[in-house]
């Protein structure tokens, strides 16, 4: 049995990728740890429950969206801007690595003990974030909306309280994400 | 002269009219399939042994599924129906004296049940299947009303109704039970054998299936010429539960009676409110029951002894674009957990290429669950099915219809013609 390839081509934490022969029935994940070695999101449960494999991808507008890449197809990437886990923090001037607000955070509370889960929960944070820039929440629905956003990631070490307190007062600290 | 002789015989007919009109307002034209023999109140050992039988007969009839609302006192009522004329409130059916059915001697419950009058002559609104339960034995009502009587009384009033003139008028239910209600009560086919009759029972009288599976006339009674044959029912299509129907959709007698016990199969999960009916009733249902039913549903005098698959659905033709861009589509958001070639993951993720939906003659069903998604649901014996996520952000109606169109035309044999009007009109 031969594998049908496609050429795919797309836009990885800010560096375009391909195009390059992949196979058709790809699942994103496979993509990102075998042809570009970003091994960071993280294989879990393989059936889009755990959203250990989650990144972020650029809509219309730059709003970004969450995507599990253990069920979604490689080529459904085709084209689009995605940030795995390994394009959130950055080099500033002096050559230092810069962690994310959210990254930050999460080192502060420590949110994370083994940190299996700790790439989607970076990603739904971030995504959370970018959704409440655009559209503030009052602050008495925020807990709420905190828990919503991060409700659907799994994390076996049961650091949900710090994940939870790390994200909401990062909010709380973001000027224009909460409003009254 | 003349004229004279016109008006009278205009107010003769107008009276007379009236006078009809009338008499089936007052209930004058109702029957009862209620015998006298009810008015004896039941003595203590008789509702000892009977409440023990209603048990099951309760669960079979599904009484509980409609007389509790989510999150609420168990039989104690609320659950809301949505109707054309407005919102229904199930009643509270607990033993309390006060709100539920605590003070209603043998006979008033059997003609609540039977008739669809309650206490006082309180005509019931058919939200209330008492067209399909007019078939139920009186033995069968007895043990309902018995094993009512002993659970806990639930302290909780009824919910006023809210429905617009006329249909807030109780009385008028009259006319729908003239012209929607049956005369008689369950009569035995005596050319066919015990199970088939027993099937019949449990799929009218106990099952009441074709309250959602056949379709409602304008009086919103059911259409008896299309017993059984698919309604679409809040937005999802009931599908028809002929033989033929069945058939269609790759059921064979003992695959459909094991579905109806376990609520998975080859041809999907139970959904929507049937999977309430497998959570709430057909998975406590005896196999002689669940036999029956599906050798009735099949007319058949007996099962066959092992399972005999309908052919699957040849595929059928599609457009080469058509299909590059269904395909893609399925291989890009579907195959993860369906599989490249829907076979599914047990326990995560049903097979798509025996659903059931996809062979459906409306892809309604289908495109319904990919727009709006499945929640995880669980089913007897530790088995489950991961939620099905909404896609209604990430396709439009051309993608939608393309795919809709390919995996309909491979697995259901369905010819490729859902456009995106279709689709749109499915969001």
């Amino acid at each position: 049995m031969t594998t049908e390839t496609k050429p795919l081509a797309l836009t990885v934490n800010g560096r375009p990728v391909g195009p390059v022969d992949v196979p058709e029935g790809l699942m994103m994940q496979d993509f990102l740890h075998e042809y570009l070695n970003l091994t960071g999101s993280r294989m879990g449960c393989g059936q889009g429950i755990c959203h250990a494999c989650t990144v972020i991808v650029e809509g219309e507008g730059g709003a970004l969206r969450e995507m599990r890449t253990c069920i979604t197809g490689a080529h459904w990437f085709a084209g689009r801007t995605v940030v795995t886990v390994e394009g959130h923090a950055r080099h500033d001037a002096k050559g230092e690595i810069v962690l994310s607000p959210v990254q930050q955070a999460f080192i502060e509370h420590f949110a994370f003990q083994c940190g299996y889960c700790t790439p989607g929960f970076v990603t739904g944070a971030t995504v959370l974030i970018d959704r409440l820039k655009r559209k503030p929440v009052a602050r008495a629905e925020l807990e709420q909306v905190v828990t919503e956003a991060l409700d659907k990631h799994i994390c076996r070490c049961t650091g949900y309280v710090r994940y939870h307190t790390a994200v909401r007062d990062l909010i709380l600290a973001t000027p224009g994400l909460v409003s009254g | 002269m003349k004229k004279r002789t016109l008006l009278l015989t205009a107010a003769a007919v107008i009276l007379a009219g009236a006078a009809v009109a009338g008499s089936v307002f007052f209930g004058a034209l109702e029957t009862s399939v209620v015998s006298k023999a009810v008015e004896r109140p039941l003595g203590a050992d008789e509702m000892k042994w009977l409440a023990e039988r209603g048990a099951y007969v309760a669960v079979a009839a599904d009484c509980y599924a409609c007389h509790t609302a989510k999150d609420g006192a168990a039989w104690a009522g609320g659950l809301p129906f949505e109707t054309p004329f407005g919102t229904l409130y199930a009643t509270n059916i607990s033993p309390d004296k006060e709100f539920g059915i605590g003070a209603w001697t043998r006979a008033e419950f059997h003609r609540s049940v039977r008739d669809g009058v309650g206490k006082g002559e309180r005509h019931l609104y058919p939200a209330m299947p008492y067209a399909s339960y007019r078939e139920m034995s009186e033995e069968d009502v007895d043990a309902v009303y018995a094993y009512l009587m002993t659970r806990e009384p639930m302290r909780v009033p009824n919910r006023e109704n809210e429905l617009s003139f006329p249909f807030n008028i109780r009385q008028s239910l009259t006319f729908w039970n003239l012209f929607n209600l049956r005369r008689e009560g369950f009569a035995t086919n005596a050319a066919r054998s015990e199970a088939w009759n027993r099937g019949r029972y449990v799929v009218d009288a106990l099952g009441h299936c074709g309250e959602c599976h056949t379709p409602r006339n304008l009086l919103q009674g059911m259409e008896s010429g299309a017993y059984l044959k698919g309604a679409v029912i809040e937005g999802v299509e009931a599908p028809d539960i002929t033989k033929e129907g069945l058939g269609r959709m790759g059921f064979d007698p003992l695959t459909l009676a094991r579905f109806m016990k376990s609520g998975l199969s080859a041809q999907g999960s139970m959904t929507h409110q049937m999977f309430e009916v497998v959570h709430f009733s057909t998975q406590y249902m005896s196999e002689g029951d669940l036999q029956a039913m599906a050798a009735y549903l099949f007319d058949l005098d007996a099962l066959p002894a092992t399972p005999v698959p309908p052919p699957a659905p040849a595929p059928v033709e599609v457009p080469a674009p058509v299909a590059a861009a269904g395909r893609g589509t399925y291989l890009n958001l579907c195959a993860g957990c369906h599989g490249a070639d829907g076979q599914g993951i047990p326990h995560v993720a049903i097979p798509l290429s025996t659903n059931a939906s996809l062979r459906l003659a409306s892809p309604r069903n289908f495109v319904r669950a990919v727009l709006h998604g499945i929640p995880a649901q669980r089913f007897p014996g530790l088995e489950r099915m991961e939620a099905m996520p909404a896609f209604t952000e990430l396709l439009d109606d051309k993608a939608l219809a393309d795919l809709t169109n390919w995996m309909r035309a491979r697995w259901g044999g369905r010819q490729p013609i859902v456009t995106d009007e279709e689709i749109a009109k499915f969001r």
